[in-house]
């Protein structure tokens, strides 16, 4: 799994795969207001990142990857 | 390119002319339903076979033309001329890209978009006549294709997206659009399934190089996230790139529909952001810039800004416009209209509206270079300087546009006066400037643009040359005109191509000949063969008869060239000849298929080595008898699922066709994994049916009991089918393989199944022979039955039941004296060391000695099989026309003995 669901905190690591999208959206509904931690995240599926923006978690650190970093933030500010 | 391609493409031209050939045939007879399902039938092949290849352009015009088809025949929608203008159009479009493909292999991604427009059109052409309106959404249509057109070509501004840019972002681009990279605005909203596609679209759009800024949104908010479907993309996502247009085509190639792509000019960009609350910038500040601003002092402008700039807050909205101003003046020093709208919006601290000024930004920055390509391609001849006549007339009639617009603004009138200024002193006529500029001048005192449209008129009037090329440039403006343009402008640049570059071959490269021709070829140059053979005779006369030896070593060198090149001849016309062996193999799975359902039998059906090639002949001769085959394997071989689960076998049978090459034959296996043969009830069956008497049943063995499948009128099937059972079966299959020279052989195991295997010649237009030398006379042996040959000393040779004998190799050889073979009486000389030559031939899988008097050379001969009353003779197989004019006869020493 690229996605390592701690009491709340989800690590993202390396690609997150379109399988994910189901579990995250179950985790984030379970743990409203669960963090992500993105360091070593290099890619998310658009499944995923769809659920992070409809959820806008609170991200504790912010993807390495300097693109995805860009990307996400202006996903998740609109 | 691979052989798939080639045929495809060869194929496909024949469709293409078939596809054209039955739309001339329906413009005479438009109700012909047997047209209509013929043509469909093409499209639909075609279609099918594109998807083979990844050529989504290619396919996707042709699965579109499929849809309207099927339509047509269907009756839904009525044939029309329009129709069938629209479907030949595709079919250039994809002859075009065939010819590409023939040249690159690929397509490039420069054809998206067409391919994109015409399965619009076509698929238009579908909804609108089965809507029942169809002439009104046509036009449409063609409406929305032109509008595409305006929005490639030119600026649109209400369709340009709205710009909310960070300033130092829209600064870079803004650079970036100054320095002459297109930078576009690319909005991708992927199709709401499209995660099943296995597409992920936010992985694609980061592949989107020179991302300058980039956004993400949901379509809908999601109102309940506790149902959410994830596997729904409800997102766009939206790029600014200055990465060139074909990098991006070729990223969304497949995507055409769900991407969209605007060109952002640079001015776009130039949009003043910040606190808007406080007014650092008073009307004196303001009253004092445009003072310099129209006196020009650009220096004393900028160094005035620079002033505000750092007394004023920096992220106020009009610091951030001050800022623009400066790099206006920086980075377009020509561009005053847009300057001066910029210092004017101070006052109203709204962003200017730049399409106020579209007319000179259009035509001064980005409408030339477009519009040339059209210009030069219609007339493309002509010199620099008619070139040149060509931009100024454009760029007139375009100033001339704008005059005719109504309404009155200063701006404009001033930057088209500017603009005619330009042209006409970049033609050389600046003698025509005074008066210009002061009808400028008039014109802005009067607040009309009619007297300095009346000063156009009037000089193009008396310049009749301006006037003549105008009319050429004339239909450049009437987008509807450019549409067509367009399509008639592909073509002439393959044509123009084409000429250019010779090497360029687009016309097909694959020749249909006659194979009577080829066959012809093939004598000609098996008679070249022999004549080539005379030279060594003649050589060896120069030399013996006449004793001329430098003369015979020059023979010789000549020979030695000519049979080079001979033989390379002999090579390539052979390999004209060539299929590969997937032309028979081709049938089988549908053929298996078939047969399996109707025996209820489940047939796992695997070929192998399909692109061995042999000679037609050979090929063709081959697919009867195997076709006999793969029917008795599925018939005879292979047992029912539940007969093989019993036997412990998987309950689908298994059913190998190989063929391989081995050196100069072509070798075909047919494997099955069924129940095999049983030599026991192959002799009681032969018993039965007389062919083997009660002696030959008791002493046979295994293997040749089950050779006795091939013996004549043998059948085990007990109730003859359709399938198989009428007692012609393998002995057909012998005889046919015999004729080209082949053998057939089969091994067996009970219960684990058979192997049948086909040994063919890969040609047999020449063969090679061994001479040997008996009674004086010489005769052919062909060279692929010989083993061996040997000299046997006469002790080594022991008499057997009256036969000779030898043991080689510990092996026990019957030796057969070929003059009492061919009973001539007398007895073979041994040489001077009384040993017999011997050649050991192999014949049905067996080594036999024969006994000659001398060997001779090996030679490549045309073997002409005997007509006539000498065609009855057995023993022969044919005769030849040796170098020196003599008759070689060759053996058949399978038929011999």
């Amino acid at each position: 799994m690229a996605i390592e669901f701690k009491k709340s905190l989800a690590v993202f690591t390396e690609f997150v795969s379109v399988e994910e999208a189901e579990t995250l959206l179950e985790w984030l509904l379970k743990n409203p207001k669960g963090k992500i931690n993105l360091a070593d995240c290099t890619h998310i599926h658009a499944s995923s990142l769809q659920v992070l923006m409809a959820f806008k978690p609170t991200i504790v650190h912010e993807p390495q990857d300097a693109d995805l970093a860009i990307w996400l933030k202006a996903a998740l500010a609109s | 390119m691979n052989s798939l391609l080639e045929q495809f493409l060869s194929e496909a031209r024949d469709f293409l002319q078939g596809i054209g050939e039955k739309l001339m045939q329906l413009e005479s007879d438009p109700t012909s339903n047997e047209l209509m399902v013929e043509l469909f039938r093409f499209v639909h092949t075609l279609k099918g076979n594109s998807g083979l290849f990844d050529f989504p352009e290619m396919t996707r015009v042709l699965h579109a033309s499929e849809d309207l088809m099927d339509a047509v025949r269907n009756g839904r929608v009525n044939y029309s001329q329009k129709l069938a203008d629209q479907l030949l159009d595709a079919m250039d479009f994809v002859g075009m890209l065939m010819d590409e493909i023939e040249a690159t292999e690929k397509i490039s991604n420069k054809h998206a978009a067409p391919a994109a427009e015409l399965t619009k059109a076509l698929r238009n052409l579908l909804t609108a006549s089965e809507a029942g309106s169809e002439s009104s959404e046509i036009d449409d249509i063609l409406n929305e294709i032109t509008q595409t057109q305006v929005a490639e070509n030119s600026i649109d501004w209400e369709s340009l997206p709205t710009l909310n840019l960070p300033e130092d972002i829209a600064e870079q681009l803004h650079a970036h659009s100054l320095r002459g990279d297109s930078v576009f605005w690319v909005e991708y909203t992927p199709e709401a399934d499209s995660f099943f596609k296995g597409e992920d679209p936010f992985y694609l759009i980061r592949q989107v190089p020179d991302t300058e800024w980039r956004n993400v949104v949901l379509n809908s908010t999601v109102e309940n996230l506790a149902e959410m479907d994830v596997f729904n993309s409800v997102a766009s996502y939206q790029v600014l790139t200055h990465a060139p247009a074909e990098e991006l085509e070729d990223l969304f190639r497949y995507i055409p529909d769900e991407h969209r792509r605007i060109e952002i000019p640079a001015l776009a960009f130039v949009k003043p952001s910040g606190n808007t609350d406080e007014h650092a910038v008073d009307e004196d500040f303001i009253a004092n810039v445009f003072a310099l601003f129209d006196k020009d002092e650009t220096e004393e402008v900028t160094r005035t800004i620079n002033t505000m700039l750092e007394l004023s807050a920096p992220d106020l909205w009009s610091s951030s416009a001050l800022r623009w101003v400066l790099r206006l003046i920086e980075r377009e020093p020509e561009n005053k209209a847009a300057q001066r709208a910029l210092l004017e919006s101070l006052r109203t601290l709204q962003s200017p509206d730049w399409s106020e000024l579209k007319p000179v930004e259009v035509i001064a920055t980005i409408a030339p270079p477009v519009r040339n390509a059209v210009v030069s391609t219609s007339n493309g001849s002509n010199g620099v300087v008619d070139e040149k006549m060509q931009y100024f007339n454009e760029v007139i009639n375009a100033q001339r546009e704008i005059l005719n617009l109504s309404g009155f603004n200063e701006g404009r009138l001033k930057s088209v006066g500017a603009s005619l200024i330009g042209c006409y002193k970049s033609i050389g006529r600046s003698q025509d400037v005074d008066s210009l500029e002061l009808a400028i001048k008039n014109s802005l005192v009067e607040n009309s643009q009619d007297l300095l449209l009346k000063w156009l008129d009037h000089s193009l009037e008396n310049a009749p040359e301006l006037v003549v090329a105008e009319k050429i440039a004339a239909p450049v403006n009437n987008l509807a005109m450019q549409n067509d343009v367009k399509f008639g402008r592909r073509a002439e640049d393959a044509a123009g191509r084409k000429a250019d570059e010779p090497n360029a071959v687009t016309a097909s490269k694959t020749l249909k000949v006659d194979q009577e021709k080829i066959d012809r070829l093939m004598n000609l140059i098996g008679e070249m063969v022999v004549a080539k053979n005379a030279l060594p005779y003649l050589a060896a006369r120069a030399e013996t008869v006449f004793g001329v030896r430098d003369l015979s070593r020059e023979i010789k060198a000549q020979y030695a060239v000519i049979n080079r090149v001979a033989e390379e001849m002999q090579d390539t016309i052979m390999q004209v000849r060539m299929l590969p062996v997937s032309f028979i193999f081709q049938r089988f799975p549908r053929m298996v298929r078939d047969i399996s359902r109707k025996l209820g039998k489940e047939v796992d059906l695997v070929l192998e080595g399909e692109s061995t090639e042999a000679d037609k002949n050979i090929i063709e001769a081959l697919s009867d008898p195997l076709i006999h085959i793969v029917r008795n394997s599925l018939d005879h071989g292979l047992e029912q699922p539940d007969v093989r689960i019993a036997a412990g076998k998987n309950g689908t049978g298994k059913l190998l066709i190989r063929a391989s090459q081995e050196s100069d034959r072509v070798l075909i296996e047919i494997i099955d994994d069924g129940k095999g043969i049983n030599p026991e009830v192959i002799k009681h069956k032969a018993y039965e049916k007389g062919l083997i008497d009660e002696a030959t049943m008791e002493r046979i063995s295994d293997q040749d009991a089950v050779n006795l499948v091939f013996a004549a009128g043998f059948s085990t099937a007990d109730v003859i089918s359709d399938l198989s059972g009428r007692g012609v079966g393998m002995d057909v299959v012998r005889s046919a393989v015999e004729k080209v020279n082949g053998t057939v052989g089969i091994e067996s195991e009970v219960g684990k199944g058979t192997r049948l295997y086909l040994s063919l010649p890969l040609s047999m237009a020449v063969t090679n022979v061994m001479i040997i030398q008996s009674n004086k006379q010489i005769f052919g042996v062909p060279m692929d039955m010989v083993v061996e040959t040997v000299r046997v000393p006469r002790v080594h040779i022991q008499s057997i039941k009256q036969k000779q004998t030898t043991v080689l190799r510990g092996r026990i050889v019957p030796l057969l004296p070929l003059n009492d073979l061919l009973a001539s009486n007398m007895p073979q000389l041994p040489n001077e060391n009384d040993e017999f030559a011997t050649l050991i031939v192999r014949v049905h899988g067996e080594h036999v000695g024969i006994l000659v008097d001398d060997f001779r050379e090996t030679v490549d001969i045309i073997l002409k099989p005997m007509t006539g009353i000498l065609g009855g003779l057995g023993g022969y197989s044919g005769a030849a026309l040796l170098g020196d004019g003599s008759v070689l006869m060759v053996l058949n020493p399978r038929e011999l003995m």
